[in-house]
């Protein structure tokens, strides 16, 4: 009996609760690539996931917003913004028109059918994932203008 | 033994940690009477539609289910598929570097989805998942082929047609270790066996669909291309069974882009490609049993007044009358994206952002034989038109703290056979948003928007104003008012006001007004919804 109470109590240790990793979900690159998206989140890097949409307006204004100040960022700080667009085929190929139309500097990775915006629970876009060593640090969803200081904040906060 | 075999599975344990996630969405309303759009007649006022994903992962497997409750009883206009509380999806899968496999309830999408898709979107009640089982296998860089067999999903069941796939991805570019290029192949095969029976014509109950892709990318420019070729198959037209035909689609995309720049076009013909699990759902208003994705490809908006004339994509046969016969689409659209750069005369201190869209959609021509409900597709044959639209949007910052965006639209929108009712639309839509930073997370967003437009409800006027009282916290109240409808018992005020409080991936919405009856349009797909008053909360939750 005192095995099996045991056995839970380990068996709950060593479960992690909740959304501490993003799962290795296969993306595709703007050319057509399948990527696994830990091996496209770097070690060393904080890395910043915004899920986003070509259609979604506030997700367009958060990502511009950053762009203003990322090469500041950057020069402070080793942050990297992966942009994870959710556009199904409807809008798909307005990614990349926007992206180079707008001059985003981000990676871009395209989560066709949605699977890992499914995996993640993401109801809502922009929703936005601040990594470190790969684990999840801090989670925001929906974009208030000026949540990028804080999106800051966190980074300096944490990074070496 | 038993001690060391316990302690031997703990540290395996402890170095494959699992994890187990759990995402709840919750969306109900009270609906209540209203003076001016009338009572509410139907049965509960009290709805919600309730939503339990777990999932768990533990090295390289995968186990998930997802309860759905529909009590007392679904949203209004949701499929009466969507009944009570019951396990709705359920799956085990294990994925190592070359294979995956799935068993139970999956989703999938072959290319653009045009031949198959198979996902869920709430907001619109679509689960359109397979039950079944699938297998991946990638045996390099350059190779991935998969297969899959299942029943549809519908509602809490699956429908009775057997689903066959078959997907092969070839990336030729990797077997010449290119860098500066890109090609990739695509070849997908469909079928759908139903048992035809209660019909006079002569078909299959296996119905075939073929696709072929190709994706070519060279440093600046890219292309690619898709054809489906979908093999003979009853036609229904008034729930029966009129006609044998096949159906076919092609979809050419060509873009160029650098820094600054990108442009993209699109040309789509569609032919008779409607796609159901089961034939006689063809056409039905809840979005059931769809097999394929054909989207509208126009650009999709995201303001209240832009989103009344929405087009959706005509690619059914429908002979409702001699004057109304469609047998598919056949058009395209350009987008045009530009930053005028920063420190310029037009750019100003912060630069401006352009984005241009235009889009042309006609049926396809052909000689029709209304009689018969028969037809031949002329091959590139522009017929009746039944949408356009031009749209203009531009960004501008000011300051530190101010910025805005202006945006045009102008609409052709044939009512008449988009909707298969009377009339044509033609409107000029403006809108303004400004977005004032106060500082500290506060900000305030203001919008206004005109709609004008002598045909069907004529006038309307919007506006919104949002109060960002810090990142979590959100306030807003918008209206949008048909002051120029004709008839003046007409000219309602739908407004609306709320707010979202969110925490991390938690985040709960409170809204209270009036909803506008007509469509309501997410990813190309659209639900009716009723006129509605009443009272919303939307809770997501995340652990």
């Amino acid at each position: 009996m005192k095995y099996i109470l045991f056995l839970v109590c380990f068996l709950f240790y060593n479960i992690g609760f909740g959304q501490t990793t993003i799962p290795n979900t296969t993306l595709t690159t703007l050319n057509g690539k399948s990527v696994k998206v830990k091996d496209e989140i770097s070690k060393e890097k904080i890395t910043i996931l915004s899920f986003w949409a070509s259609w979604c307006v506030p997700c367009i204004n958060e990502l511009d917003a950053i762009n203003e100040v990322y090469e500041n960022w950057q020069e402070t700080v080793d942050v990297e913004l992966i942009a994870i667009s959710t556009d199904n085929a409807r809008t798909l190929k307005r990614v990349r028109p926007m992206i180079n139309g707008k001059g985003w500097p981000y990676k871009i990775l395209l989560d066709k059918n949605q699977e890992l915006k499914r995996a993640l629970n993401i109801s809502t876009i922009p929703q936005t994932i601040i990594l470190k060593n790969s684990k999840i640090i801090y989670i925001h969803s929906g974009y208030s203008p000026g949540i990028e200081n804080e999106f800051y904040e966190i980074i300096k906060e944490n990074s070496n | 033994m038993a001690l060391q075999l316990f302690f031997f599975t703990s540290i395996v344990l402890a170095q494959n940690n699992g994890y187990l996630t759990v995402g709840f969405e919750s969306n109900s309303q009270y609906y209540m009477d209203d003076e001016k759009t009338g009572n509410f007649t139907e049965e509960n006022r009290f709805r919600s539609n309730n939503y339990l994903k777990v999932d768990y992962l533990i090295s390289n497997f995968t186990f998930g289910i997802q309860a759905e409750s529909y009590e007392p009883m679904r949203l209004l206009n949701y499929s009466p598929n969507f009944n009570k509380t019951n396990l709705a999806l359920y799956y085990a899968g294990y994925k190592s570097k070359k294979i995956a496999v799935t068993a139970g309830y999956f989703y999938e999408q072959y290319g653009s989805g045009l031949i198959l898709r198979s996902w869920e979107n709430r907001q619109l009640g679509i689960n359109n998942a397979l039950r079944g089982a699938k297998v991946k296998f990638s045996p390099s860089d350059a190779f991935t082929f998969s297969a899959l067999y299942g029943n549809q999903r519908s509602g809490f069941d699956v429908s009775d047609a057997s689903i066959y796939g078959f997907n092969s991805e070839i990336n030729i570019s990797s077997l010449f270790k290119a860098k500066t290029w890109s090609l990739d192949l695509g070849f997908s095969y469909v079928g759908r066996n139903e048992v035809n029976n209660n019909s006079n014509f002569n078909f299959n109950d296996l119905t075939n669909a073929i696709s072929g892709r190709l994706n070519f990318y060279n440093n600046n420019f890219y292309s690619s291309a898709e054809f489906v070729s979908k093999s003979n198959d009853g036609i229904i037209i008034f729930q029966e069974v009129r006609d044998v035909k096949p159906g076919n689609a092609f979809l050419f995309d060509v873009g160029y882009g650098n820094k600054g720049f990108g442009v993209n076009a699109n040309f789509r013909r569609i032919e008779n490609m409607s796609f159901y699990s089961e034939r006689n759902t063809t056409g039905n208003v809840y979005n059931q049993n769809i097999m394929n994705y054909i989207p509208a490809l126009t650009k999709q908006h995201d303001y209240l007044l832009t989103n009344i004339y929405v087009y959706q994509a005509q690619p059914q046969v429908s002979f409702q009358d001699p004057t109304l016969l469609k047998i598919g689409e056949i058009g395209g659209q350009v987008d045009l994206f530009y930053t005028l750069k920063k420190k310029t005369s037009l750019g100003g201190k912060y630069g401006t952002k352009i984005a241009l869209n235009m889009s042309y959609w006609a049926g396809l021509s052909g000689d029709f034989d209304y009689e018969n409900f028969d037809y031949n597709a002329d091959p590139f044959g522009i017929g009746e038109k039944y949408f356009s639209e031009i749209s203009l949007e531009i960004r501008k910052k000011w300051s530190r703290n101010w910025s805005s965006v202006f945006y045009y639209v102008n609409q052709s929108y044939n009512k008449r056979y988009i909707e298969e009712t009377f009339g044509n639309v033609e409107t000029d839509i403006f809108v303004s948003e400004a977005t004032y930073k106060i500082g500290s997370g506060k900000s305030l967003r203001f919008e206004a928007q005109h709609l004008w437009t002598q045909d069907d409800k004529k006038n309307w006027a919007g506006a919104t104003v949002e109060f960002n009282l810090s990142s979590k916290l959100a306030i807003y109240v918008n209206n949008i008012y048909n002051y120029g409808n004709d008839d003046a018992s007409k000219r309602i005020n739908y407004y609306n006001l709320g707010g979202s409080y969110t925490k991390g991936a938690q985040r709960f919405t409170l809204n209270y007004g009036r909803q506008r009856g007509g469509l309501i349009c997410i990813g190309g797909v659209c639900r009716f919804v009723p006129e509605s008053t009443g009272l919303t909360a939307n809770i997501v939750l995340s652990f």
